[in-house]
């Protein structure tokens, strides 16, 4: 490896340099890490118990740059500790009035949450975003949604309507 | 008859908004059912299983 007086490097071995002697202040402005990150979405529409928050079934991913993301149990678990901005959407759709919950789960527990009612019966599709502190190791993120209504709820599956993203925004 | 009617036959008194509050009822999409994951209801004692099973 050669560092040149005008802050080059040059023959860095593959994988670059070690973690460890990478700072954020060492990095230029307009430079982005590598983190993971991943963008997945429900592939088939789900039907939901009314009035129970519900895993959504995000099973189809669009990228998964460090295969953090398990599409078996629908839950995203990072390799590398740090703040992750984390958002997600769903449209949900129902014949009658309803309460619609948006909610981010850490942990198995709800830590982000968007309530929304809907007279008359309809659908809404919102988004739901939060920048969570992850270790790394065992934290987990999960999405799941809310539907009162006892008539025709749905989540309704599609890459641009009913998603979960994350990726790392700083490391810790 | 799902867990939700199951709880408002043994309480009719609750509302809507009490199971996006107080109560809540959880789906993990793992196959094992909707259960009961928070009851914190001022008032009401959570349903027994006993309870639930003559609903």
């Amino acid at each position: 490896m050669t560092l040149s007086g005008d802050g080059t490097i040059t023959g860095l071995a593959a994988g670059g340099l070690p973690n460890a002697t990478v700072v954020q202040a060492d990095l230029a402005t307009g430079v982005a890490g590598n983190g993971p990150a991943f963008s997945a979405y429900l592939g088939s529409n789900q039907s939901p118990t009314n009035a129970t928050y519900t895993k959504v079934q995000i099973n189809t991913e669009s990228f998964d740059t460090a295969s953090c993301f398990d599409t078996s149990l629908y839950r995203f678990t990072p390799n590398v500790a740090g703040y992750y901005q984390v958002q997600a959407a769903c449209r949900i759709s129902s014949t009658a009035p309803s309460t619609y919950v948006w909610a981010i789960y850490k942990n198995g527990s709800n830590i982000a949450e968007l309530n929304v009612a809907t007279t008359p019966a309809s659908f809404d599709n919102r988004v739901i975003a939060s920048l969570i502190s992850m270790n790394g190791t065992t934290d987990y993120l999960e999405f799941y949604c809310y539907c009162s209504a006892a008539s025709g709820q749905t989540f309704n599956a599609g890459a641009a309507t009913t998603y979960f993203q994350a990726f790392l925004a700083r490391a810790a | 008859m799902t867990l939700y009617d199951k709880i408002l036959t043994i309480y009719p008194q609750l509302q809507q908004q009490d199971f996006y509050t107080v109560i809540t009822l959880q789906n993990d999409s793992d196959g094992r059912g909707d259960y009961i994951a928070k009851w914190d209801h001022p008032t009401l004692p959570r349903p027994t299983e006993d309870q639930l099973n003559a609903a």
